[in-house]
């Protein structure tokens, strides 16, 4: 009896499956590339979208800047939209790889709150849309800490040796040790930065982990009774625990950031990378993009429409004089060299 | 086997078919192996004489016979050979090489069970259930160890339940959790050659051996393990390698604690922004890993690593 | 040989020896224990999806609100879709070429295999991540567009060279006596490959082919640097969830994965059974 030709049966079903994947002409107008952040809108939002303009839109995911800017340096990805934080967006716009807006194409632009567009006040075109935003504070368990906590601290006290969680993260870890110490967490100056990373390896003895995304995980379970996060997770957590983790934007300041939309040069569907924005930026949308991530939507005529829960949770958005005390992170330039290796050396212990 | 064939006579066709598979069968994959590997490597060894741009590409040289001359083209590799970077390298390589022992003395006694004293039609099970945690996500299953391990994992909620313990236990987040998740996600490389090699031996010989008096420990110790070297190598090789560069597992289990080699490599194509020191230490790495192995075979009977295959 | 196969160990007339019972038994247990290792996390992971509660181990009670979730989750799926697609064009190529590749090098000139080993072994001796940005470098530096082919691409490189091992070794094992006789037949060199080697072979090609399926649907370093617009596999997906947001679905995924990978399995041992390899002669002459 032959052997039934299974190869050739698989052979077949290959290539039924690569057949829609052959190498093609430019896409179809009916499509628009979006580079997002993980669980960062709204799927209502974007079906919406796709229903009336008559389009589909791909959504790829990262959980880092600075992929972004690989993708886009390396050519070998056309998206239409990314949505870098602030510092990655001076350092694309500078690298030519994202469009000047055209404003008069985003009537929605004076719904912004004019303390999130930082755009704005730098001189020259804009290459982003505020998006969604938030800061970088801390929580703690207030069953294991009882008094109050309004700085970082904690963070830096002996009595919570293997308790305590920090990011991995260089800026952001750079970042609490300045910022604790009363400096710009944006400094270049390099005995400043040597002095903070001497903070960063005395601290090594209390840090549990360094965990970019389970921190969330760890004060929940327990492992960490003093956790270095997030706003957006940090405080979801916190809602969800009615009480027993609280979130801290400390008073010596903090990192906040600004997530933004843009459109990169290479993008194949300009005008309807336009349209997207705009329609992010009308109110409802914005609204319900933060009802639904949990992430404060940089959208002023938004606020009246994000669920109270959400819109008077401080952790979510804090006071004008809260955020006053926060920066954002600046590109360092030269300097980053310089911090990668001071990193190194604290993680290589 | 192999060595010239005797002339043949015609067949009924009257010619002398001939009789190997065209030689030219195998330049399909090595054409493949050749443009998919050795050129990017090529061109990434290049790149690592280069210098880095502020916004983590490349910045042109200058002048690029200065650039030789002056030895400055070797700047990141001395930079990779310093202090701190070496024991990185230093780690990696301990960590691995830790790794693969345990794996191998947990391994062996699987695939010796498998091979040798599990009935023929039940291998296939046996088999395929080492190999089917693997259709899962690599980073669930390690993550899955957390859930386990942490201090209100299911180990210590059972412990703590039972009253076996009063205080959570510390087991998370530390080298023997690391090398855990390591071994575990190692250890079906290491039982599966062991077991290719183990059911190819020759039982005949094992046989001879008690016939002659061995007890079943000689044996194995004088037949089975050497006989089963090549099996035994392919599995370290196997453990070994993807041990020293991995990332995810001593940062989802060591709490990134440590900084190792493939964390190296992975920060300067992200926050570092250094693509050319990543390639000189990528290619340092590879070097050292290439030199252990070749330091291996050495030990190892045939003494080639052709012979591994 | 013992007729049953069983192996070595020494039988006497009243059975086996209690001594080497005792054995069997501890090696049992002991395999039985390193399977329960292997298996501890996979038990967790299921059992977890149906808990209640959001991430902690602490169960809260049964539900089927993650696969509820994940069902409606279209980035999932597509992923799932993308990941199997790659999957299978890589192992059909790799397992094609790698098993054409052992065969071609059966016989060589050493001056080809001098070459040939090296290449071939560079792609497990090399790190993952190593081999990762050097095939991001040469797509970025030759202008190609990252997309379905790059991945394809990249995965065969990783894969193909676990087929040529597999198969070189069965083959080395194989007696080419049965080959010399379809030649001296009058069989071509395909006819002789087709009915008399790839049946012989096919145990080894078709493990080989399920270490490719495997090292290809699950792979992470490689597929995060080489993915391209839409091309986002489920390790990806899986990694990108984990990173952003825990909860319970992703171990509905791999729940999900498990049955579905254990099922295609179990379809391709019963496909197996009812396809039926063409019989050798048995040794000593016609049935």
């Amino acid at each position: 009896m032959k052997p039934v030709p299974v190869p050739l049966v698989i052979v077949a079903l290959a290539a039924v499956g690569c057949g829609e994947k052959a190498p093609e002409a430019p896409p179809a107008p009916k499509e628009l590339n979006v580079y997002i952040w993980t669980n960062y809108h709204s799927p209502a939002a974007i079906a919406r979208f796709e229903k009336e303009h008559g389009v589909r839109v791909v959504i790829d995911t990262y959980d880092n800047n600075e992929v972004i800017e690989q993708k886009l340096q390396s050519g070998t990805a056309p998206y239409d939209i990314v949505v870098p934080s602030d510092y990655m967006v001076v350092s694309l716009a500078r690298q030519g790889l994202l469009t000047a807006l055209d404003e008069a194409r985003l009537p929605g632009l004076s719904n912004l709150d004019p303390l999130l567009d930082w755009g704005k006040t730098n001189s020259g075109p804009r290459h982003s849309v505020p998006y969604l935003w938030g800061t970088t504070g801390f929580a703690y368990r207030t069953d294991k800490i009882a008094e109050p906590v309004d700085s970082w601290a904690p963070l830096f006290d002996p009595r919570f040796q293997g308790r305590v969680v920090m990011l991995d993260d260089m800026r952001e870890d750079f970042a609490v040790a300045l910022k604790s110490s009363g400096q710009s967490l944006n400094t270049t100056d390099e005995a400043l930065l040597r002095a903070a990373q001497k903070r960063l390896i005395d601290q090594r003895p209390l840090v549990l982990a360094y965990d970019s995304s389970d921190f969330a995980g760890k004060i929940q379970a327990g492992d960490g009774w003093v956790v270095h996060g997030y706003s957006g997770e940090l405080a979801r957590v916190a809602r969800e625990s009615g009480g027993t983790i609280r979130y801290v934007l400390p008073k010596e300041g903090a990192t906040f950031a600004v997530d933004n939309l843009a459109i990169p040069t290479a993008a194949r569907h300009v005008d309807l990378a336009y349209a997207f924005i705009a329609f992010m930026l009308q109110p409802d949308v914005a609204a319900d993009t933060t009802n639904v991530t949990g992430y404060p939507t940089a959208n002023a005529a938004a606020r009246p429409l994000v669920l109270p829960s959400l819109a008077g949770d401080p952790a979510v958005f804090p006071t004008a004089e809260a955020l006053g005390r926060c920066e954002l992170m600046q590109d360092l330039g030269e300097t980053t060299a310089l911090l990668d290796t001071l990193w190194t050396e604290i993680k290589a212990r | 086997m192999g060595g010239a064939p005797a002339p043949r006579e015609p067949g009924p066709g009257g010619r002398v078919p001939p009789l190997h598979p065209s030689p030219w069968l195998s330049s399909p994959t090595l054409l493949l192996l050749a443009a998919g590997l050795v050129v990017p490597l090529a061109l990434i060894f290049l790149d690592s004489f280069r210098l880095r741009g502020v916004y983590g590409g490349f910045t042109p040289i200058p002048d690029l016979w200065e650039h030789l001359a002056s030895g400055a083209f070797l700047g990141n590799y001395r930079r990779a050979t310093q202090g701190i970077y070496l024991l990185i390298f230093w780690r990696s390589l301990w960590i691995a090489a830790l790794t693969t022992a345990l794996c191998l003395l947990a391994a062996y006694p699987v695939a010796y069970w498998l091979a040798v004293m599990v009935r023929p039609s039940r291998r296939p099970l046996g088999l395929l259930l080492v190999v089917v945690p693997f259709w899962t996500s690599f980073v669930v299953r390690t993550f899955a160890w957390v859930w386990i391990l942490r201090t209100e994992g299911l180990v210590n909620n059972v412990l703590l339940a039972t009253g076996l313990a009063d205080q959570p236990l510390h087991l998370l987040y530390n080298p023997f959790s690391v090398l855990l998740g390591l071994v575990y996600g190692e250890l079906p490389f290491m039982i599966l050659p062991i077991y290719a090699a183990l059911e190819r031996l020759d039982r005949s010989l094992l046989e001879a051996s008690a016939d002659l008096g061995a007890g079943p420990l000689t044996t194995f110790w004088r037949v089975t393990l050497p006989l089963t070297v090549p099996g035994v190598a392919a599995g370290v090789i196997l453990v070994f390698v993807p041990s020293v560069g991995q990332f995810l597992i001593s940062d989802m289990l060591g709490g990134a604690r440590t900084m190792l080699a493939g964390n190296l490599i992975q920060n300067q194509f992200f926050g570092g922004r250094n693509q050319p020191f990543g390639f000189a230490v990528s290619f340092l790495l590879t070097a050292l890993v290439l030199l252990i192995l070749w330091a291996y075979t050495r030990l190892v009977k045939r003494g080639r690593l052709e012979d591994l295959l | 040989m013992t007729p049953s196969g069983e192996g070595v160990l020494p039988r006497t007339r009243t059975g086996v020896r209690p001594a080497v019972r005792a054995t069997r038994a501890t090696f049992a247990a002991y395999s039985v224990a390193i399977y329960a290792f292997l298996y501890a996390p996979i038990a967790v992971l299921v059992l977890f999806s149906f808990n209640a509660a959001t991430q902690t181990a602490v169960w809260s009670g049964f539900t089927l609100r993650w696969y509820r979730e994940l069902a409606a989750d279209e980035a999932v799926w597509r992923a799932a879709w993308v990941s199997l697609e790659v999957a299978v064009a890589t192992t059909v190529t790799a397992t094609a070429l790698g098993t054409a590749a052992a065969i071609g090098l059966r016989r060589t000139p050493p001056l080809v295999r001098r070459i040939a080993t090296p290449l071939l072994v560079l792609p497990i001796v090399l790190p993952e991540i190593v081999m990762a940005v050097a095939l991001l470098r040469v797509f970025g530096a030759s202008g190609i567009t990252l997309d379905f082919w790059t991945i394809w691409f990249a995965h065969v490189v990783f894969c193909v060279s676990y087929v040529v091992i597999v198969v070189q070794a069965r083959l080395a094992g194989m007696d080419d006596a049965l080959e010399e006789a379809a030649a001296d037949l009058g069989a071509t060199r395909w006819v002789a490959f087709w009915k008399v080697t790839l049946p012989q072979l096919w145990p080894a090609v078709l493990s080989s082919a399920l270490l490719v399926l495997t090292l290809s649907i699950d792979d992470y370093v490689v597929t995060s640097f080489v993915a391209g617009v839409g091309n986002t596999t489920l390790p990806l997906q899986i990694y990108a969830m984990f990173r952003k947001h825990i909860t319970p679905e992703i171990n509905a995924i791999c729940t999900l994965l498990l049955v579905a990978t254990t099922a295609m399995i179990l379809l391709a041992a019963v496909l197996q059974r009812t396809v039926r390899q063409p019989r050798l002669p048995r040794k000593g002459g016609p049935r």
